[in-house]
């Protein structure tokens, strides 16, 4: 990965030097960050290929169902468990649902469900971290305590409760695993927040007269942004693995409603005499977590100023 | 904290879970009072005052190591106790396998970085790593079953943890094995790779350091300073992951454990919940709680055997 790319002069270089290069190459351009960003991105051939095929299965979720005549919970009495056809693309299950419909509105249950959680569990990490740090003395202690609780706290147990009372409702489902899964995050992002609460803007803007909470908002968290956007693609992984277990023993989503887990325990029961059933979730859920894991992985790289890995530049 | 986090379970699980809903269904019904008749014998009657029923539970627990009983009347020590011997079994060969794959992958790996066999590994464990479990426990279920219809006969076992005909000490330990490959493979599968990225991750910070070039300017060959100089201090921090991993795999077999059929502490943690069992449901976060601290000591333990620089006085 260290191929030599001399006509890339990143931003931070000073302008000098800059003007110098210049006179020596007239290709040479100066790159803002975003483009930095890209570039290094791009580099990295893994995280490209995952984010192909993260395209392609938005798209999949997304049209998917223009490309079927079957709903996801129409009940087909004259094909019960078929194999793969014209008609049926992915065959049928045991009840006569279409597994292709199923596919693609599992996929967008739990690329929702994935979605919505990480996004608000990488908000309230990165909150709740830089004002913990921030506000220094009692209320740190008291934050802290509260987070290093919730950890030892059986986290699966609880969610799978809360989720079997409420019958399986995937917005009960948003909530416990938002509830229960910021934890790690926020101790993450706190014990980077102590070094930054000593910078001299987060001084001079409280020294300005600039509120707590606007501090933490506008200073402190964008500060850590590159940490926080690779904590939400990793999470996104990590939401995905915790809501397939879950539908899979039976406490997440369940019937009517289908998520890529319920697909996979349905499956589970018809191993050899209908694979296929099995085949698609599977690989439409791996295929997911792993291209997340790709771009988490290349956006780390891209955005970590001091990587050697997506070569210089 | 294990305290603290066990009394909470006990209460959120009596809000969440209703036993009487375990007598509804039986023929002939019964009525409100039988149920709670029933039910009061247990300590899980709803007629009683929560923090009473607390106190019978608390005080059973302190001074006779009762953990209770199911709302259908099994003792849970008896349970999990059968169960810990189980899910034991399972974990301790799933530990070994990938700790041992998972450092040396990463030592071969970091000695020959960025070449075909680095790049192929690491692109594997990544694959692995995201795998969900479910998934790699079909998988290798489909696998087994293309191999045992391939072969004529059951070569791999892929439900239960015995089969309940076989005799005879031989017999026995065969039978066993059969039954153990396949979910130990899947619970290697999807855990071999962290061992591997971290390992490999940390060698190579320590590969070009100066006391692994001095090891090698002494006349050590390259393949023995890295062995020596090099993995000794780049195993601690692999060492401490896998402490805490071993009391995580005890409840976190759930999935591996329902997809083979295995009566273990994951299995029993489905069923309590299915089954409205407050007081095992309890038992089994309390164990939870408890192999978690067990964890951090044995990365304790770890980091003292391992690092020369902690030296304990004897």
């Amino acid at each position: 990965m260290t191929m030599n790319m001399p006509e890339l002069v990143p931003t931070v270089d000073v302008a000098d030097e800059l003007t110098l290069e210049e006179q020596r190459s007239t290709r040479r351009k100066r790159l803002t960050r975003r483009q930095l960003y890209v570039r290094r991105f791009m580099r990295n051939r893994g995280a490209v290929v995952g984010l192909v095929v993260l395209g392609v299965l938005v798209l999949f979720c997304l049209f998917g169902s223009l490309l079927t005549s079957y709903t996801y919970s129409d009940v087909d009495f004259t094909s019960l468990t078929l194999a793969p056809s014209s008609d049926h693309y992915f065959g049928t299950n045991g009840a006569g649902n279409d597994t292709f419909a199923q596919s693609v509105h599992g996929l967008q249950r739990s690329l929702t469900i994935a979605l919505i959680v990480s996004l608000l569990t990488t908000f309230i990490a990165a909150f709740v971290g830089c004002a913990a740090a921030y506000f220094r003395g009692n209320a740190e202690k008291i934050i802290l305590g509260i987070v290093h609780f919730l950890l030892v706290v059986p986290s699966f147990l609880i969610l799978a409760l809360v989720s079997k009372k409420a019958g399986g409702d995937w917005r009960v489902l948003i909530i416990g695993l938002t509830v229960l899964g910021w934890m790690y995050n926020a101790r993450v992002v706190w014990a980077l927040a102590t070094s930054l609460r000593e910078r001299e803007y987060v001084q001079a803007a409280r020294f300005m007269g600039v509120g707590s909470v606007r501090i933490v908002m506008r200073h402190l968290i964008p500060n850590i942004g590159s940490l926080l956007i690779v904590t939400f693609t990793l999470g996104v992984v990590a939401t995905v693995l915790g809501e397939t277990a879950l539908s899979f023993i039976g406490f997440g989503v369940q019937i009517p409603d289908v998520s890529l887990g319920t697909m996979l325990a349905d499956g589970a029961s018809t191993m050899s005499s209908a694979p296929w059933l099995f085949y698609f979730p599977a690989g439409l859920l791996t295929l997911l977590t792993v291209s997340m894991a790709l771009i988490g992985d290349g956006l780390r790289d891209a955005l970590d100023p001091t990587s050697r890995s997506g070569g210089r530049a | 904290m294990i305290v603290v986090a066990t009394n909470l379970t006990y209460f959120l699980s009596t809000a969440f879970l209703d036993p009487r809903a375990n007598y509804l269904q039986l023929r002939p019904p019964r009525t409100p009072e039988q149920i709670a008749i029933s039910l009061q014998r247990y300590n899980l009657d709803p007629g009683t005052p929560l923090l009473g029923r607390w106190w019978t539970w608390i005080t059973g627990i302190v001074t006779r190591w009762d953990w209770g009983a199911s709302p259908i009347g099994e003792p849970v020590n008896s349970e999990i106790a059968f169960r810990i011997g189980v899910s034991a079994q399972l974990v301790f060969f799933s530990v070994v396998l990938s700790t041992v794959i998972g450092i040396a992958l990463g030592v071969y790996t970091a000695s020959r970085q960025y070449k075909f066999a680095d790049r192929f590994s690491q692109g594997l464990s990544l694959v692995t790593l995201n795998i969900p479990p479910a998934v790699a426990g079909l998988a290798v279920v489909l696998v087994a079953i293309a191999i045992n219809q391939s072969v004529g006969t059951t070569l791999f076992f892929v439900a239960g943890a015995q089969s309940p005909t076989v005799s005879g000490f031989w017999p026995t330990v065969l039978d066993r094995i059969q039954h153990l490959v396949l979910p130990t493979i899947s619970l290697t599968i999807i855990s071999y790779a962290t061992y591997h990225l971290l390992q490999r991750s940390l060698l190579l910070d320590n590969i070009n350091s100066d006391y692994v070039r001095t090891a090698r300017a002494k006349g050590l060959t390259r393949a023995e300073a890295i062995r020596r100089h090099g993995l000794r201090t780049s195993l601690i921090p692999v060492a401490t992951s896998i402490a805490f991993a071993i009391p995580a795999l005890f409840t976190g077999a759930v999935i591996t454990e329902t997809i083979f059929a295995w009566q273990g502490m994951g299995q029993y943690f489905i069923q309590t919940i299915n089954k409205n069992d407050v007081h095992g449901a309890v038992a089994v976060a309390a164990f939870g709680a408890l192999m978690t601290a067990v964890g951090a000591m044995l990365a304790d333990i770890a980091v003292v055997a391992l690092d020369p620089r902690v030296r304990v006085a004897a």
